[in-house]
């Protein structure tokens, strides 16, 4: 009887420490999750270079789903073109997935001087970043992978310069 | 303490994201016959976000129903570092279309192409909605309902 007991209680306390986990890892920092899809995608840059995520394996990578006719997507990269200026040489690297046409991805990157590439996605980069979370299909649309190639955070809205700073201290 | 923290934290996080709408909802379209040969077009633009004019586009099947181009309001005007001056909707966005020709109850499909963003900081792909729409079986204009009487 007192086993039985004691079985119920490791049920439930084990119940309970599922749900607490489920609940703690969807509130508090997202559970890593495998960035492999992410990491696989390959995509045109302004040039029409074919680039593949895959070559920035090992850096703390910035994905950024964004177009020109988002105006806040357009407010938070001039931060990006500052942090990817301080902390390229030291393992960072963004990369921007434009929903948009070329030429005007084109004229967006040279006016604001970005320093990291910008590929194109398209439309159909909307249904790519839906796949990787983006539940409303709107932008901007960002993904932090850290070196070992996990997902550490995926957000929908622009990202505050003090949020970045902090996946920063922590991946870098 | 600990637990006061994360119990903030998991606030701050609720209040992000979940509260945003899918652009179906931030900007519904609906349509409804006005006449013979009229129907209103109409996007009930939620609290918190707004429609870019020059985004909005109307098509109609089927095609030979002959869809006039109308006129969208001004709209409020905003500064675009990218693309200059701009004109945003707000609230209820009220458009009649015209039809060239089409036939008594016929039934006419709208498509209402749009774009908009939140205040809150994200912005939506091209949004395409349809409304279909049952043009009234008579020329008949109605009567003003305040004389109508049985003894007419």
């Amino acid at each position: 009887m007192a086993t039985r007991r004691t079985k119920v209680f490791v049920s439930l306390a084990g119940i309970f420490a599922l749900a607490l986990g489920l609940w703690t890892g969807s509130k508090f920092g997202e559970s890593p999750k495998d960035g492999a899809t992410l990491l696989a995608i390959s995509l045109p840059d302004v040039a029409g270079r074919e680039q593949a995520l895959s070559q920035w394996r090992g850096k703390v990578l910035v994905v950024n789903f964004w177009a020109t006719w988002c105006e806040p997507c357009r407010d938070e990269i001039p931060e990006f073109v500052r942090l990817q200026r301080t902390y390229g040489d030291k393992g960072m690297q963004f990369v921007g997935i434009a929903v948009d046409e070329p030429a005007k991805v084109g004229t967006f990157v040279k006016e604001i001087g970005l320093n990291y590439p910008a590929l194109i996605g398209g439309m159909g980069a909307i249904e790519l970043s839906k796949t990787l979370g983006n539940s409303l299909s709107a932008l901007p649309f960002t993904i932090i992978v850290d070196r070992q190639g996990f997902i550490v955070h995926t957000q929908l809205g622009v990202l505050k310069p003090a949020q970045l700073q902090g996946f920063i201290d922590k991946l870098l | 303490m600990g637990l006061a923290l994360m119990l903030a934290t998991a606030a701050l996080g609720a209040s992000s994201t979940s509260d945003l709408l899918p652009p179906e909802r931030a900007f519904p379209f609906t349509a409804r016959a006005l006449g013979p040969q009229t129907v209103e077009a109409r996007f009930n633009v939620a609290d918190g976000y707004y429609l870019y004019r020059d985004k909005i586009r109307f098509q109609v099947e089927p095609a030979s129903a002959g869809l006039v181009a109308s006129e969208l309001p001004a709209g409020k005007v905003k500064h675009d570092e990218f693309f200059g001056n701009v004109a945003t909707y707000r609230g209820v966005l009220r458009v009649d279309l015209a039809f060239k020709s089409v036939a008594p109850g016929q039934r006419i499909v709208i498509k209402a192409e749009s774009q908009g963003c939140a205040d809150a900081g994200i912005c939506y792909p091209p949004l395409v909605q349809t409304a279909t729409v049952t043009l009234p079986a008579g020329t008949v204009i109605p009567e003003d309902p305040a004389k109508k009487s049985w003894f007419n």
